[in-house]
This record gives structure tokens, C-alpha cells and sequence, in this order.
């Protein structure tokens, strides 16, 4: 059965359609939340949250684009709004324990390679971030990129070089590792 | 500008870098995600704000709205003279105003509880928990209003209430210098009794209007 068949049996009710189109789709649904969100439970929250929306709205998916690229939209969606209200959520937090800090004097151990990564991912802009870690950690292609996003495909490619022009300043240090 | 020159050796090596270490997933829970979902969706259009609920309007409406929609009223009686039965226009528009300001005012309350909640299982720091129990004491305190008052008679919405009653007086019980059984305890609770699914999908589409923060 194709997928088209198998939306058609979903908006008909079939609950063994809804399994088959999730099963088929899960995986990359996650694994995008979970490298956007870098928690898991997090990244089951909007999963979840994801394929609740898709199959609420599933009337309203036309055929015009491929499944998985209507599907990723609703996911990056869920993801970067639910990280939003996450962050602002420990912004306040963290703008009360900072008032409660000051003067006290903060040490940090130097980091390695692996947090010095981390924390420049986690540095780069939003925009920036999603892109480069759709397309060179989970291999989205431009096209499915933009379309997720609602960007043009330049514009993608554009914010992928940025990131990565970023990412090569702030992992300068380590340039050893790449020039070997 | 050197830094936007390509470096095909450094792109690969990031590449390879993050892929293996950056937020590397782990098997996707297949069965417990779709256990959740297709529970949500069993619920989900039940728990539905109702028009009858609508009693607790003018309270809300003077929470969220304060002194502006009362001076709106009071413009509107004067100007109305002794027009204030029901059904009058102004009546049917501070009805409309009243009722809209519920909707925010409830969307409001459920969404902080989702915000709490949500980053109360993303967050095992010992240090927030102080934070969390006051804001769980707050959220409670509403939670507990809510269960009193008619909008309660909806069963799928008491039933979520409730939920979320039971998940609130823990946290706000928490002791912040020996958390961490109990937070294990918590979450544990919270996934078996799906509460935030279920918080999710009675919280309607659509950004949450930010004026009306801490109304309720």
C-alpha cells in the first residue's frame, strides 16, 4: 500500500493506518526533536505533540508536497516553539538565581573538545542552529529544509555557511583535529 | 572575510564531530510514544472549554482585563442609561469581551501549568527547585479553584484537573536539599497518568497572549 492509500484509510479512521503512517515516520520525527532539544524527554513531548497535530489535521494536508515535508514542518514547528517557552521558562530562573550570584565569583573548568562543540552549537542562533543540524547531522537536503521551515532554499544554504563559518571561529583552538 | 571561506576538511570533521557527539539520540521509544498518543487522542476532544463555563467571565474578566474593562463598563452604563437588560447590545458585547477574556485567562492557566511541568521533567537541577515549588504552590492554588467551580462539572476536565492537582501538591511538597527520589516519583507519575498529553490537547492552537500573564 502507498502512502497516499494509507493517509486516505487514516481520515477514514483506521487506527491500524494511523499506527502504519506513524511507524513509518517516527524515527526521524525524534531524531530530529531529540537533536534540536538534546533531552528525551523533551524529544517525546514533541513527537508526540507532532503526530497528535498531523492526525488532527490531516484533512487539511493536500498531497501537494510529500508527506514527510508537511509532516517535518509541523515537527520543527512544535520543536522550536516548545523550546522557546522551555527557555523563557529557565530565562526567569536563571535571571533570579544570577541576581542572587552577584559577587560571587564563578570558576570554570576548561573545557574539552566535545563540550566546546556543544556549547558553540548551542551558541549559534536559532536559525543557524536548525539549519545545520538538519542538514549536516540528520542529512535533510535544502529543499526539505526550506520547505520545513518556510524559507527559500538559499536561504538555507546561506544560514548553513554561516553556521559553519561560526562554528570554525569558535572551535579555532581545535584546528589540529581538522587539518590532520 | 576568511571565515566564510569553505573548508571542506573542517566540514566533514564537524560533521563526523557532531553527528557522533552532539545530542546523539537514543532508540526511539516507539511503543511508549504511541501508547501516549493514541491515549491523547482517545481524550481529546473532550476536554473542551464549554460556553456554560462561562459563569466565571466577570471574574476573570476583571482579572485579566483590570481596570480598563471596568471603566469600559461604567462608560457603557452611563452612556446606556437604564439599557442594561439582558440581551441589550452592551450587554451581548461585554458578554463577547467577558468571554474572551475567559478563554485567555483559562489558555493562560494551562499553559503556565504546561510550561511548569514540562520543564519540571526536562530539568533534574537541584537548584531549581525552590523556584518550582513556589511556582507549583501558585498554580495549585488555581488548579484548586478551578476544581470548585462548575467549569469542574465536565468530567474529561475534572478528570485533568485533578491530574494535574495531585501533580502540582507533590512539587509543591518537594523538599529542594533531598529531591531527587521524590522528582523520580513525580515524573514517573506524570508519565503513567499522561497528564501532559492531556494538558496539550486542551490547551487550544495559537500563541499564548503575553498581557495576561499571572492573571489567574
Amino acid at each position: 500500500m502507498d502512502e497516499s492509500q494509507l493517509i486516505a484509510r487514516v481520515r477514514a479512521g483506521d487506527s491500524a493506518a494511523e499506527r502504519a503512517l506513524y511507524d513509518a515516520h517516527v524515527d526521524r520525527v525524534y531524531r530530529l526533536a531529540f537533536r534540536l532539544a538534546g533531552d528525551d524527554a523533551l524529544a517525546q513531548d514533541f513527537t508526540q505533540e507532532t503526530f497528535i497535530r498531523a492526525f488532527d489535521r490531516l484533512g487539511s494536508f493536500r498531497g501537494e508536497a510529500a508527506f514527510s515535508t508537511w509532516l517535518h514542518t509541523i515537527t520543527t514547528t512544535v520543536v522550536l516553539n516548545g523550546l522557546r517557552k522551555v527557555r523563557r521558562f529557565r530565562q526567569r530562573e536563571a535571571d533570579i538565581d544570577d541576581a542572587r550570584d552577584i559577587g560571587v565569583a564563578q570558576r570554570h573548568a576548561e573545557p574539552d573538545l566535545k563540550a566546546r562543540l556543544k556549547q558553540a552549537i548551542d551558541d549559534l542562533p536559532e536559525g543557524y542552529r536548525t539549519v545545520f543540524l538538519m542538514h549536516d547531522v540528520e542529512g535533510y537536503t535544502h529543499e526539505e529544509i526550506g520547505a520545513a521551515l518556510g524559507v527559500e532554499t538559499g536561504t538555507s544554504k546561506a544560514q548553513l555557511s554561516r553556521a559553519r563559518a561560526k562554528l570554525r571561529v569558535a572551535l579555532s583552538d581545535f584546528a589540529g583535529e581538522w587539518v590532520k | 572575510m576568511t571565515d566564510q571561506h569553505e573548508d571542506p576538511k573542517f566540514d566533514q570533521w564537524l560533521q563526523d564531530a557532531a553527528r557522533t557527539t552532539y545530542h546523539a539520540p537514543r532508540t526511539t521509544p516507539r511503543e511508549e510514544m504511541w501508547k501516549r498518543i493514541a491515549d491523547a487522542r482517545q481524550k481529546k476532544h473532550v476536554i473542551e472549554l464549554r460556553p456554560w463555563m462561562r459563569w466565571v467571565v466577570a471574574a476573570a474578566a476583571v482579572l485579566v482585563l483590570g481596570i480598563g474593562i471596568g471603566r469600559w463598563t461604567a462608560n457603557q452604563s452611563h452612556v446606556a442609561g437604564s439599557d442594561s437588560a439582558t440581551g441589550t447590545p452592551v450587554a451581548r458585547e461585554i458578554d463577547s469581551l467577558a468571554n474572551q477574556a475567559y478563554q485567555v485567562a483559562a489558555t493562560q492557566y494551562l499553559s503556565r501549568t504546561e510550561a511548569l511541568l514540562t520543564s519540571f521533567r526536562a530539568d533534574d537541577r537541584s537548584a531549581n527547585t525552590a523556584r518550582l515549588v513556589s511556582q507549583a504552590r501558585e498554580l495549585l492554588s488555581t488548579t484548586q479553584l478551578m476544581l470548585d467551580s462548575p467549569a469542574a462539572r465536565d468530567p474529561r476536565l475534572n478528570s485533568l484537573l485533578q491530574d494535574l492537582e495531585l501533580v502540582l501538591m507533590q512539587i509543591a511538597v518537594l523538599n529542594p536539599l533531598h529531591d531527587g527520589r521524590d522528582r523520580d516519583l513525580i515524573t514517573q507519575g506524570m508519565n503513567q497518568s499522561n497528564v501532559l498529553p492531556k494538558l496539550r490537547s486542551a490547551i487550544p492552537a495559537g500563541p499564548v497572549p503575553v498581557r495576561t500573564e499571572g492573571a489567574l
